[in-house]
């Protein structure tokens, strides 16, 4: 434990790490990989260890420096290094990824921020990822972002679907490049949407006159209205409407009316989503997917996103 | 395509989608489906890159039910999937859309048949796919014809894949082009070079193109010369029938390795679409030199394992190439002068395909060399297909310690540490990207053509009935010819 931040001395004891991870093999060595820096903000032990989780089933695809910032108030703030290492399939040699978990209060986040500008892999790509709700409401995490070619953030942590965009639109006007898990969890549903139009034989969908989206709770969660600008952007004639449904939070359905009818997609039993209507009657698999998933999809996406960047407006 | 008209497309996130379709595969008892193409489709319904209603109707001329051939395929499956889980619940859903057609390929009833299980399973979309001896292509393709199989409905589309070779020499390519012409128009035939899926291949243009520092350097004032090796360490493993008619020649270099060398050596595309990227590999083939009669001894060299002809199937006489090595002169501003050095062999010393560009040396040497050798290690940037997919740098250094002595040392990449994630086989990529109709990564007939020019030569001289093709002892890099044939330019092989 320090009582600051040197990052001299970590990346110092990063190289002993690979000395020694190199050493444990018996010779053959280990292979040192990395695409990126993931700075991972994590608001207490139980967050930093899911992240922890969560970073090492993304590092298969996205090798990356992980520095893990743990928020945690009224501790000296410390650092100690870490290694993520995997076995390819049918591989004689280990792959590893390194990481630096820090700890330290929001208070401390400038000194954090500068401690970070040295600690990033150099020429590579930076992504900060904030997992809970701090930095929809803390002030200090504005010290990190600018650190960033990339903000990952998760709208679902907090209430309020309207504040939560007006943020995410702010940062957006700042100049950041920002994405929202939120939005990757529509993936599914927008793909199975967009896959009924691939069809050639499918009506234009400029007919579409009405939308109507349905959704659990009593408000519009932010996901149905990211669905709606959406489809509002896609079909700029039609009108869009928002109705509340039984069922769990969240988007339960979506209609597309025209002259010759209506398609539905719904929310099925089995983790499914069932497409009706226009002579279709199927049902899709849509397994729920896990943090590890979305955040492989975004961090694949490190240029501009023009899709999601179209639904913020 | 799809996101022409579709105003949800977002093809950042969404994997190109397939249409429903079906899949006739001809020869489907045969290896290439049960080694290849049933675990490359199982691998793409594992990942839900298939429609669910996604068929395969098998044709051969074994006498089996639709049980039977799922049972077989289930066996292949099981027996070639590399790393892929064998998932049952999966393969349940995905052999419930499999038939099978018992038939000779020239019985039109046959056709006849397929054609009422498309229509029973209601698929529009259908790529036949030739898996059969190449001799059939031009019969089953007019069989296909006859039957009208070849005609799709509105906005649905009938398709062709042909495997190589694509004809034994130019008459015989041109041959087999009419005749599968006069039934599929050309951008419904897809020729199939898995070389061009593997995705270090396909790397090969992200590396060119997608970077600023190389393409200043990759041309006749900074490169000295390029290899290109395809090694086996094995031999014709049991197909001693086959190779003996096709040669390494034939099997490597007229269609695969030309294809690397025109990957390599091609000019940008102003756009990356199909035809604008085969049209660049395709400009870049017409212009490689044609070997003059006289020039072949130079520039070419067979070699044959000793042993080959004790194969199974193979006759004892046999004058076949188990090894070929060429040099070839790309004849436009960037490349004149340039030799391009292709070798491909059986039962050399390891299992290895990678390209090698030698920079030329500096003008000057400065240092001491380590190895005192220096002027003989240039610059040398080699790109690995297989194994250990991935792109080294050579360099030289100052070693630590007095003085300044310098040696060469490696920068590698690796693909596989890069990108963690699992690489689709090339026939997954090649096999998405005909049901979807993305053409970019097959061969052209143009393609074809021009590269049975620049062989023809050389086997029409390897075929003379006087040449006889050296011996070379296995596990070594071929006849020792092949070493002269660059000595004589001032060159070495790389044996790395």
């Amino acid at each position: 434990m320090t009582a600051t931040i040197e990052p001299e001395r970590i990346l110092r004891e990063m190289n002993q790490l690979w000395d020694q991870t190199g050493a444990d093999t018996g010779g053959a060595g280990v292979l040192r990989a990395c695409t990126m820096t993931l700075i991972v903000v994590a608001e207490n032990d139980e967050d930093a260890a899911l992240a922890r989780r969560t970073i090492g089933s993304i590092m298969h695809d996205h090798p990356s420096r992980a520095l893990v910032v743990k928020t945690q108030d009224g501790e000296d703030m410390s650092a100690r290094v870490f290694s993520e290492c995997w076995m390819p399939f049918g591989g004689q040699q280990q792959i590893c990824s390194e990481g630096v978990e820090l700890t330290s209060g929001p208070r401390h986040f400038a000194e954090v921020a500068r401690a970070l500008v040295p600690l990033r892999a150099p020429d590579l790509p930076t992504v900060v990822w904030c997992r809970g709700p701090g930095a929809f409401t803390l002030r200090a995490f504005d010290e990190l972002f600018p650190l960033a070619d990339k903000i990952i953030l998760d709208s679902s942590t907090i209430s309020g679907a309207s504040a939560a965009l007006a943020f995410i639109r702010s940062l957006r006007l700042r100049g950041y490049r920002i994405a929202d898990l939120e939005w990757t969890r529509l993936t599914g549903w927008r793909e199975v949407l967009s896959q009924v139009f691939d069809d050639q034989s499918m009506q234009a969908p400029n007919s579409i006159t009405s939308i109507r989206i349905a959704h659990g709770g009593q408000t519009p969660p932010i996901c149905a209205i990211y669905f709606g600008s959406w489809l509002g952007r896609a079909l700029p004639s039609a009108h869009v409407r928002f109705d509340t449904a039984e069922g769990d939070p969240g988007l339960r359905s979506v209609t597309l009316s025209s002259r010759e009818g209506d398609l539905s997609l719904s929310v099925s039993s089995g983790g499914c989503l069932a497409v009706t209507g226009l002579g279709r009657q199927y049902r899709t698999a849509l397994p729920p997917r896990d943090e590890a998933a979305l955040m492989r999809e975004e961090l694949k996406i490190l240029g501009s996103d023009s899709v999601y960047e179209r639904v913020l407006g | 395509m799809p996101d022409d008209h579709n105003p949800f497309a977002d093809p950042l996130r969404f994997e190109r989608r397939v249409p429903e379709c079906a899949m006739v595969i001809f020869g489907a008892n045969g290896d290439l489906t049960k080694r290849k193409l049933l675990p490359a489709l199982y691998r793409l319904a594992y990942d839900r890159r298939l429609p669910a209603s996604f068929a395969i109707i098998g044709n051969s001329r074994t006498d089996l039910g639709d049980d039977e051939f799922r049972n077989n395929m289930r066996d292949a499956v099981q027996k070639f999937s590399e790393d892929t889980a064998f998932d049952p619940d999966l393969w349940s859903r995905f052999a419930k859309n499999i038939y099978y057609i018992a038939g000779d390929m020239n019985d039109p009833s046959m056709y006849q048949a397929i054609g009422k299980r498309i229509g029973e399973i209601e698929r529009h979309n259908v790529l036949f796919y030739l898996s059969t001896q190449p001799s059939y292509y031009g019969a089953v393709a007019e069989q296909i014809g006859a039957a009208g199989l070849n005609e799709a409905g509105p906005g649905a589309w009938r398709r062709i894949v042909v495997e190589k070779p694509f004809g034994h020499d130019l008459e015989s390519a041109r041959a087999l082009n009419q005749r599968l012409q006069a039934v599929f128009p050309e951008n419904e035939i897809y020729r199939i070079d898995h070389y061009l899926g593997k995705e270090t291949v396909q790397n090969i243009l992200a590396f060119r193109f997608g970077n600023g520092i190389f393409e200043p350097l990759w041309n006749r004032r900074y490169i000295n010369q390029v290899q290109i090796t395809a090694a086996e360490s094995i031999g014709v493993e049991g197909r001693g029938g086959y190779y003996q008619e096709a040669g390494a020649l034939r099997d490597m270099i007229q269609n695969h390795l030309l294809q690397v060398l025109a990957t390599v050596a091609m000019e940008p595309a102003a756009v990356f679409e199909p035809d604008a990227v085969r049209d660049e590999r395709a400009k870049l083939l017409r212009s490689i030199k044609i070997m003059q009669p006289e020039q072949v001894p130079l520039y070419a060299v067979p070699g044959q394992y000793d042993g080959f002809r004790e194969e199974k199937g193979v006759d004892p006489g046999s004058n076949t190439d188990t090894f070929a090595a060429a040099t070839f002169f790309i004849e436009n501003w960037r490349w004149a002068g340039v030799p391009f050095f292709v070798r491909t062999g059986k039962k050399l010393p390891k299992r290895s395909t990678e390209i090698a560009i030698q920079y030329n040396s500096a003008p000057l040497s400065l240092f001491a060399s380590g190895d005192g050798d220096l002027p003989k290690r240039p610059n040398l940037l080699i790109l690995r297909i297989q194994p250990e997919e991935g792109i080294s740098l050579r360099f030289v250094s100052k070693q630590p310690g007095a003085g300044m002595h310098v040696r060469p040392v490696s920068m590698d990449f690796k693909y596989g540490a890069s990108f963690g994630g699992r690489s689709p086989s090339a026939y997954e990529t090649l096999l998405i990207d005909a049901m979807i109709g993305d053409a970019t990564l097959y061969t052209r007939q143009d393609m074809v053509e021009a590269s049975w020019r620049v062989v023809e030569p050389i086997l029409h001289a390897w075929q003379s009935p006087n040449f006889r093709v050296p011996l070379y002892e296995p596990g070594t890099w071929g006849p020792p010819e092949a070493e002269k044939m660059l000595e004589r330019q001032g060159r070495h092989w790389r044996n790395a």
